[in-house]
């Protein structure tokens, strides 16, 4: 019953620390630098990190297992995920406004009611109990976390390629106008509605065109840097998979809905990789490709849970 | 602020896509700080030569010309020029001959074709979606009425589509298969064609002799009043392996980076090889048996393609000794366990392990696994008589949720509407009684040995003997897909090393220096930069002395 209550308090806790963190950076972004308010929406996300930390170690205590027995436990295992490359790029400024809504969008929907019958964390079947477990899922959500940010950054790359419609707000900040950017098109992107409300410094037009340039090449910097980590993750996660699967299962390859999609979106940033080794198709193209990897994620963490059907159907929703 | 006016951004920005890949050396132009009309037909001699190559690239600029002029087949042609000269060979022989010399070449440029594979891949991704959106290895009438010609979806998808394609089993389907094979020749080609003569260059390729050559690179910067050795020292402080020959120098580092492209490759086709060696040379089979009773192997073990060949341990008799489940204290099954002792032709006992769900056992090439589990009789003593071994009756299987009944006859058998005692379990561990009226007398534990009395009827449950379901397989695929899981793994990750190359040439008092990445081609030039500033300026009245001070020390 503790366990219970502090698990409460700790997603509460850190809902609520990442969304006013969100909510102080925009603000430091769009009035004025900032540095004090700046500051402290990034303790916030310290914060959120150590209480989605908490809230794993004591499920972890209480359940047990390491908890990534079913959806609810691996959004927020998504969540922490998304915290953690959020640290582990801290510097990078515009990468963080990818990273901390999405932090905030996963952990938002964990906590969300649709999900509350799932809270309670429930007993492990037979083929669970075992140390794939950890191996296999934790890999598997690390692989998402990092695709899921590295193809938003494309997506970001393509929405500032593509824009026709420009409209200024205030003065920002040259150095900051990534940030603003993302920060909105982040937004854009989670309703597949890329076109509309999306700022940009105003300069004179070359050096404008240059920091344009600059920041489409940052952005295909580290989207490449990105999904090239979660590639390794995927790779090892869907490896992993398919040994535990030939230990429980009876065969290493099953061609189950779960893991069909996985392979699906291997494929995906496999053509992603093979795009960027032309030159000519660099950066525009692979953008393409990797936002549609983005779509393919979510159908392969979602869709496939959602309609519960295959081995995989542990995380499903009922 | 300054332009509210927004029809002035709008077109400028329309025309940016175009002027993108022609500002790209504008990067370099504002690092090296030269003339604009230089890196404008730079550029323009770079799209040139990129568009002249269909083979997959990740080199630059020189050594891509030597890949093409020593090794790399001759640029491709498209799959249609080589059709037409399919059908001109039959008129002529001896154009038959100089087509069958020409042809390995041209299928392989062919194969290795990097838009192809790209192709390739997002055709078997969408044959894969597709095969999770239509359901799998249904019965044709299935289909009929859930894609019917009369409502067919999105408008033309009926059942037709899907039984003429083969889309009812996708993962078997000649399409499916087909396009898999076509994906591993193209992996074999590009391997062939591309990959490894890469590698020779990027191994062969060392000096360049004329700061052109160098200025070409993607990096390239000059100098002044430096010495080629102080650059070599700061290399090699950095981790570069440093080569000099009088005035030029050449640096690499991470070279395993470039070799990594072909582990992924060459681990996918090991991992090909074995699945298609695990389809065509297994043997799979399940069984379904009593706590006490036994079988032997090759009886349940059917073969499943050609090259399944029994071997000796399918003699192998196996004796299910124990079945047992563990529970929670919820009264949900935690594990399932088996006692299963194997015993060869003599009886001899040659292996004995307690397999469970995650824990399958193996001897001479066959795994059992635990798979499955079922109710197979109930021990009862009625009235101090018996034991008698009741036959447990699956009532309904709804998924996990299992219920299993039997009955035990009370008074004369042989009546027309003969009563008795129905017993209901859902699993081992607890019996519903229900007496002759159908109404709830009680709940027993096999364990526990309590009598229940039912019109003076005493009766106990003695036992209750659960019957293990088995899944037997044997599969040579499994080594040659490990190792492919395992090289695979690998090589993804050394794909991800850097692999740099950097040349330089002492010109004058000035080191002309150029090099190139063929991943994070981002920090490349940052990290050149650094090292650059680290390499001492020589001042000029005493260039002898501070060279030997420096090399020294």
């Amino acid at each position: 019953m503790i366990f219970s209550t502090l698990e409460h308090i700790l997603t509460h806790i850190s809902f609520s620390v990442i969304s006013i963190g969100i909510t102080i950076h925009l603000i430091t972004l769009l009035v004025d630098e900032i540095v004090g308010l700046y500051d402290s929406s990034e303790k916030g996300m310290i914060a959120t990190l150590f209480c989605l930390t908490g809230l794993l170690v004591i499920r972890w205590i209480y359940s047990g297992h390491f908890p990534l027995s079913d959806l609810y436990e691996s959004l927020i295992f998504l969540s922490w995920s998304f915290s953690i490359i959020h640290r582990i790029l801290k510097h990078k400024n515009h990468l963080s406004a990818i990273t901390a809504p999405s932090a905030i969008f996963t952990q938002g929907f964990a906590t969300s009611c649709l999900l509350t019958k799932m809270h309670q964390s429930g007993i492990l079947v037979p083929a669970l109990q075992v140390q794939w477990l950890m191996m296999h899922v934790s890999m598997m959500v690390l692989g998402y976390a990092a695709l899921l940010c590295g193809s938003l950054l494309s997506t970001a790359l393509l929405v500032i390629t593509f824009r026709k419609v420009i409209r200024i707000f205030g003065k920002s900040n040259n150095l900051l106008n990534g940030t603003v950017t993302e920060s909105f098109s982040f937004g854009e992107i989670q309703y597949m509605n890329a076109k509309t409300n999306v700022l940009l410094n105003t300069y004179f037009f070359s050096a404008r065109n240059y920091y344009r340039y600059q920041l489409i090449q940052q952005l295909d910097h580290w989207s490449y840097h990105i999904i090239s980590l979660g590639f390794i993750f995927l790779t090892v996660g869907i490896l992993s998979g398919a040994v535990w699967a030939n230990e429980a299962w009876g065969s290493y390859w099953n061609w189950d809905p779960k893991e069909t999609w996985a392979f699906i979106t291997w494929t995906i940033f496999g053509i992603y990789f093979h795009t960027r080794t032309k030159k000519k198709l660099e950066g525009f193209n692979s953008a393409i490709v990797a936002s549609m990897g983005f779509v393919i994620i979510w159908i392969c963490y979602f869709g496939v849970n959602l309609l519960g059907i295959g081995l995989h159907s542990y995380g499903s929703f009922n | 602020m300054e332009a509210l006016n927004p029809s002035l951004p709008t077109t400028h920005f329309l025309k940016t896509p175009l002027l993108r890949s022609t500002f790209n050396p504008q990067l370099h132009f504002l690092f090296n700080k030269r003339t604009p009309t230089t890196t404008l037909s730079l550029s323009i001699s770079c799209k040139l030569r990129t568009s002249q190559q269909d083979v997959k690239n990740k080199s630059q600029n020189v050594s891509k010309k030597i890949a093409l002029s020593d090794s790399s087949p001759p640029p491709l042609k498209n799959e249609e020029a080589s059709k037409p000269k399919v059908e001109s060979s039959s008129s002529s022989k001896g154009s038959v001959v100089g087509f069958m010399k020409r042809l390995p070449r041209k299928v392989l440029s062919v194969l290795s074709n990097l838009p192809l594979a790209i192709g390739e891949m997002f055709f078997i991704a969408v044959l894969m979606a597709i095969g999770t959106a239509i359901e799998q290895g249904e019965a044709p009438d299935f289909y009929f009425q859930k894609y019917p010609e009369d409502n067919p979806v999105w408008g033309f998808f009926t059942w037709r589509w899907i039984l003429t394609l083969g889309f009812d089993r996708m993962f078997s389907s000649p399409i499916f298969l087909g396009s898999l094979i076509l994906m591993a020749m193209s992996l074999m080609a590009c391997t062939y064609t591309t990959q490894i003569p890469l590698v020779k260059v990027a191994r062969r390729w060392n000096f360049l002799q004329s700061p052109e050559a160098i200025r070409k690179q993607e990096f390239s910067d000059t100098l002044p009043r430096a010495s080629i050795q102080d650059l070599g020292v700061v290399l090699m402080g950095s981790g570069y392996e440093v080569f000099l020959k009088g005035p030029s120098l050449y640096a690499f580092k991470g070279l395993v980076g470039r070799f990594a492209p072909i582990g992924v490759h060459l681990a996918m086709l090991l991992i090909m090889a074995g699945g298609t060696l695990s389809a065509a040379g297994s043997f799979r089979g399940s069984v379904t048996v009593p706590q006490g009773l036994n079988f032997v192997v090759g009886d349940v073990l059917g073969p499943s393609g050609f090259l399944s060949t029994p071997t000796d341990a399918f003699n192998t008799e196996v004796h299910v000794n124990k079945f047992y489940m563990d529970f929670y204290d919820s009264g949900e099954v935690k594990q399932f366990h088996s006692d299963l002792s194997l015993r060869d032709l003599e009886g001899k006992e040659v292996m004995r392990k307690t397999i469970s769900v995650n824990d399958p056992l193996r001897y001479g090439g066959i795994t059992i696994y635990q798979t499955d589990w079922s109710f197979s009789a109930l021990q009862v003593i009625k009235d101090d008589e018996g034991p008698f071994n009741l036959a447990m009756a699956p009532l309904k299987i709804n998924g996990d949720k299992k219920l299993y009944g039997t009955f035990l006859p009370v008074g004369d058998v042989n009546s027309p509407d003969v009563k008795g005692i129905s017993m209901l379990a859902r699993d081992l561990q607890s019996i519903v009684i229900y007496d002759q009226e159908g109404k709830f007398a009680g709940v027993r534990r096999p364990s526990s040995k309590l009598p229940i009395e039912i019109d003076g009827r005493k009766i106990v449950i003695v036992d209750a003997i659960g019957s293990t379901g088995l899944e037997l397989k044997t599969d040579p695929g499994v080594p040659p897909v490990y190792a492919g899981f395992g090289a695979l793994m690998l090589t993804t990750c050394i794909s991800y090393l850097n692999h740099a190359q950097i040349w330089a040439l002492q010109d004058g008092t000035s080191v002309v220096v150029g090099g190139k990445a063929n991943r994070a081609k981002g920090d490349f030039p940052d990290e050149m930069n650094r090292l650059l500033d680290k390499v001492p300026e020589i001042v000029e009245s005493s260039i002898s002395k501070q060279s030997d001070g420096i090399s020294s020390g």
